[in-house]
């Protein structure tokens, strides 16, 4: 029986995609039952999103002769 | 994925197939492709400058340079993966060996090797969150209760200085750029068991430093 220890850390390390099967199963059944689990996964989807929305701005820092530049001395 | 790509940036690997990995799609990346980059063929490099620049920029920024300086750190990295083409030439994916050249310069900008200390408060901070049967003491909140995307986007920004540099990397990688377990493990040097552990840490604190800022308040 997994607890929401072990769910929340499998969730957080990222680890779940690597995880045999039949934990990943497991983690499934725990977060259908246990709403502080699919919380915690929530917020962690969310700190990746707002990570994401955050970062979005950053690429439209470089003005448009950025990629020029970097050919142009590429090219030297 | 992480089977074609190198065991780090600076092994030669076998000659072959190699494929320009894009976010979304993947563009095949022949010989003869290769080849015009080791001659500078100017479409050639724009044409991997305008796939890969933007990207290699925006996770320089979110690894805590300034704009002028990840705008120099980005075109270093173009000049030494142009220098070092000829020992580009096996299954490796561009944006792997593009992240491990901004990985190695990025600790010559900051001087040092950057290592993850072995116990990290944050672990404490995690562990208080849970009983001696590893049940909820202080269960988390849905995020969305409390508080928009843009927001919490405005809030990580100030958040993420509170990550150690490796953190923040791995953070960025992983979860901006989202790139697999196995190639952050690549590109950083670190074990994919460790990159688990700074990805867990780096969540940790940014949820709590969020939590501080009235995002996702536990109950």
């Amino acid at each position: 029986m997994m607890t929401c220890k072990d769910v929340s850390t499998l969730v957080s390390t990222g680890g779940l995609s690597d995880a045999p099967l039949v934990r990943r199963l497991a983690v499934r059944l725990h977060l259908a039952m246990c709403r502080h689990c699919r919380a915690f996964r929530r917020q962690v989807e969310a700190v990746a999103r707002s990570a994401r929305a955050a970062a979005a701005a950053l690429e439209v820092e470089p003005l448009h002769d950025f990629e020029s530049n970097i050919v142009e001395r590429l090219r030297q | 994925m992480s089977a074609a790509g190198p065991a780090n940036i600076t092994e030669a690997t076998r000659s072959g197939r190699v494929w320009l990995g894009m976010m979304e799609d993947v563009v095949p990346l022949d010989d003869a492709y290769l080849e015009r980059l080791r001659r500078r063929d100017p479409e050639a490099l724009r044409s991997i400058v305008d796939g890969q620049g933007r990207r290699l920029y925006r996770a320089a920024r979110g690894m805590g340079f300034s704009k002028s300086e990840a705008e120099d750190l980005v075109q270093d990295v173009f000049v030494t993966f142009i220098e070092s083409i000829e020992r580009f030439e096996g299954r490796a994916q561009v944006g792997t060996w593009l992240f491990g050249i901004l990985h190695h310069k990025s600790q010559e900008r900051w001087r040092t090797v950057v290592r993850e200390e072995l116990n990290d408060p944050v672990d404490q901070v995690f562990e208080s969150q849970f009983d001696a049967r590893g049940s909820w003491i202080r269960p988390p909140a849905a995020p969305d209760q409390h508080v928009g995307a843009r927001e919490a986007a405005d809030a990580i920004r100030d958040c993420v200085d509170g990550l150690s540099p490796l953190q923040r990397e791995v953070f960025q990688l992983r979860q901006v750029e989202e790139l697999s377990a196995a190639d952050v493990s690549k590109i950083v040097g670190q074990t994919i068991t460790h990159i688990g552990v700074l990805l867990h840490r780096a969540r940790t604190k940014l949820r709590s430093c969020l939590e501080g800022k009235g995002w996702g308040r536990s109950r």
